[in-house]
């Protein structure tokens, strides 16, 4: 037999690359899961459909004091109907690095331009209660002025919705009631004030929230702790009126206080997830309980956290959650 | 205890198949529910969370299409037939019963339920006594913690007065509407238009429930059908 002919066979070379990225489901994720096909919103070519974030917030000796991760993921809804994200949120730290301000927002879906109220909720109003409680101002979270905070946010909002409704050439912008503004421009909002000097190993929370964006300890064991009241609990139908600024609250809303120790993390979403994790006791609940026991490696791996498929939810999700680091 | 429940809108049509319903209207009847499903087949974001049923009315009423996921493989769609009278009254107890046990059974099944919707699609004047039919709809509404929206769609013969009298809530800020064949409309034509109305809403029902309102929409009258009228409860008194 002839051999010269024979293919001399060559080994498989090692892939080149190796990693790969796959949805989240939990449960039955549903039909739009796999079929709906996201479009762009005409409108808002400059909105993000995801935006995410993942860093560490180091202390004085550069050792890391606590992990963040954030992320605002568009909707299969807003995809499909090509309409923007209306989640925002934002995270900053005093310059004096005592207070790590968080807020999280979601805009009023009703409105066209609710996801500009989103931005100025969660950007300026953090940037205000940053800027607040930077040494030397006698300001804390146990003495801050939630309710004069809030004005100030609400009163931004109205500003911002005037102005945009005048340049669209509506003529009554400057003179219309607040009520019929916050039909064009609203915003839930939720803020959390983290003191990082930690006491007896937990840093103390303090929480803010207008309308139903929800805020959570992740104790151990996966124990899902509420730090508001869970939406629609006990009722008849389902609904879903909200407050939202700029509509001023019916009452000052109360700050919460709580801690977040190591091996715990603080997590602030807005209702996209809030709605599906409920009571925190079901199998997303079990879901993100098992994802986040520990910060998970990137902001990118949050976001497709954030963004699992089930059925039926499909509004936008946002979360931004703090783990503190274990100190030597 | 059971949480992140998903949400679903009940979306039921009730409509006439009186003696006055045969040939060409009692086709275009028969046409909705296809139509239905064709919309909800190119509509991922609303079939996931739509359920439909189906309740004819004649002389008695029936569940011709108990309230489901239209777009599951095992659920044929039923054939409306012609049968004498008009009975308004048996149609509202019917649905009554439905609404009340099918609410029932879909929280019992882990879902978050919004308030139901009805579009009632008539050709005609009741044939029970006006106390009667009076009655069933004020045991289906004001005297029913999970009424539904109820949607009017008057085609033909249908007195206005009468169909006004079924919009519900008629008031406030979640009014609904009543809808009618313009004069010298085709009546199967206006069935097929109300049919598109029911679609376009369930549509914007669905968009709206994804963006975390509750609940049923109308289209707006500038987008209604040529030869179809709105009307809110004050437009006939």
């Amino acid at each position: 037999m002839d051999t010269s002919t024979e293919a001399v066979p060559t080994p498989v070379p090692e892939p080149e690359w190796r990693g790969r990225s796959e949805p989240f489901q939990v449960g039955d994720p549903g039909r739009a899961a796999s079929l709906v096909v996201p479009i762009p919103d005409p409108d808002g070519w400059d909105r993000r459909d995801t935006v995410l974030d993942g860093v560490a917030l180091m202390d004085g000796a550069k050792k890391p004091i606590a992990e963040v991760r954030a992320a605002s993921v568009r909707g299969l809804s807003h995809r499909a109907y090509g309409t923007v994200r209306q989640d925002e949120y934002s995270f900053r730290r005093t310059t004096d690095g005592r207070y790590l301000v968080i807020g999280v927002a979601d805009g009023v879906s009703a409105g066209k331009l609710s996801h500009k109220a989103a931005i100025v909720a969660a950007r300026k109003g953090a940037e205000l209660i940053a800027k607040a409680l930077t040494a030397p101002n006698d300001l804390t979270p146990d003495n801050f002025p939630w309710p004069d905070l809030v004005h100030a946010v609400a009163g931004r909002i109205e500003r911002l919705g005037r102005e945009r409704l005048a340049a669209m050439g509506n003529a009554d912008a400057q003179t219309m009631s607040v009520r019929d503004v916050a039909a064009h421009i609203a915003s839930t909002v939720l803020y959390a004030v983290v003191d990082l000097t930690p006491v007896g190993g937990a840093h103390v929370v303090h929480l803010l929230a207008v309308g139903d964006t929800s805020a959570w300890v992740l104790r151990e064991g996966g124990r899902w702790e509420p730090q508001n009241a869970v939406k629609n609990d006990g009722a008849e139908l389902h609904s879903s009126s909200v407050h939202a600024l700029p509509l001023p609250p019916v009452t000052d809303p109360k700050p919460v206080r709580t801690t977040v120790a190591a091996g715990e993390a603080l997590v602030l979403m807005t209702d996209g997830i809030g709605d599906p994790l409920g009571h925190g006791t079901g199998a997303v609940g079990r879901f993100l309980a098992d994802v986040w026991a520990k910060p998970p490696a990137s902001g990118l791996e949050f976001a497709a956290h954030i963004g699992f498929a089930r059925k039926s939810f499909d509004d936008d999700r946002t979360a931004v959650a703090f783990w503190p680091v274990p100190r030597a | 205890m059971e949480s992140e429940k998903a949400k679903l809108l009940p979306f039921y049509l009730v409509i006439d198949v009186s003696a006055s319903m045969t040939g060409d209207k009692l086709k275009q009847a028969n046409a909705i529910m296809p139509a239905v499903v064709d919309a909800l087949s190119d509509a991922p974001i609303l079939s996931d969370k739509v359920r439909f049923g189906v309740i004819d009315f004649g002389t008695d009423a029936l569940v011709r299409l108990p309230l489901c996921d239209l777009l599951d493989e095992n659920v044929t769609l039923p054939a409306l037939n012609v049968r004498g009278a008009t009975s308004y009254a048996a149609a509202f107890r019917l649905l009554r019963d439905e609404i009340e046990s099918n609410v029932k059974q879909l929280k019992a099944d882990g879902f978050q339920v919004h308030r139901p919707a009805v579009f009632f699609i008539s050709d005609g004047e009741p044939t029970d006594r006006d106390g009667d039919w009076r009655d069933a709809f004020r045991d289906l509404t004001e005297n029913f913690p999970t009424y539904p929206n109820v949607v009017p769609c008057g085609v033909d013969a249908a007195n206005p007065k009468t169909l006004a009298s079924l919009i519900y809530p008629a008031s406030g800020p979640k009014a609904m509407q009543m809808y009618l064949m313009q004069d010298g409309q085709n009546p199967a034509d206006a069935i097929a238009m109300i049919a598109e109305i029911l679609i376009s809403s369930m549509l914007a029902s669905g968009q709206s429930m994804a963006q975390g309102s509750s609940g049923l929409i109308l289209p707006a009258k500038q987008d209604l059908p040529n030869g179809i009228s709105a009307h809110s409860s004050d437009d006939f008194v």
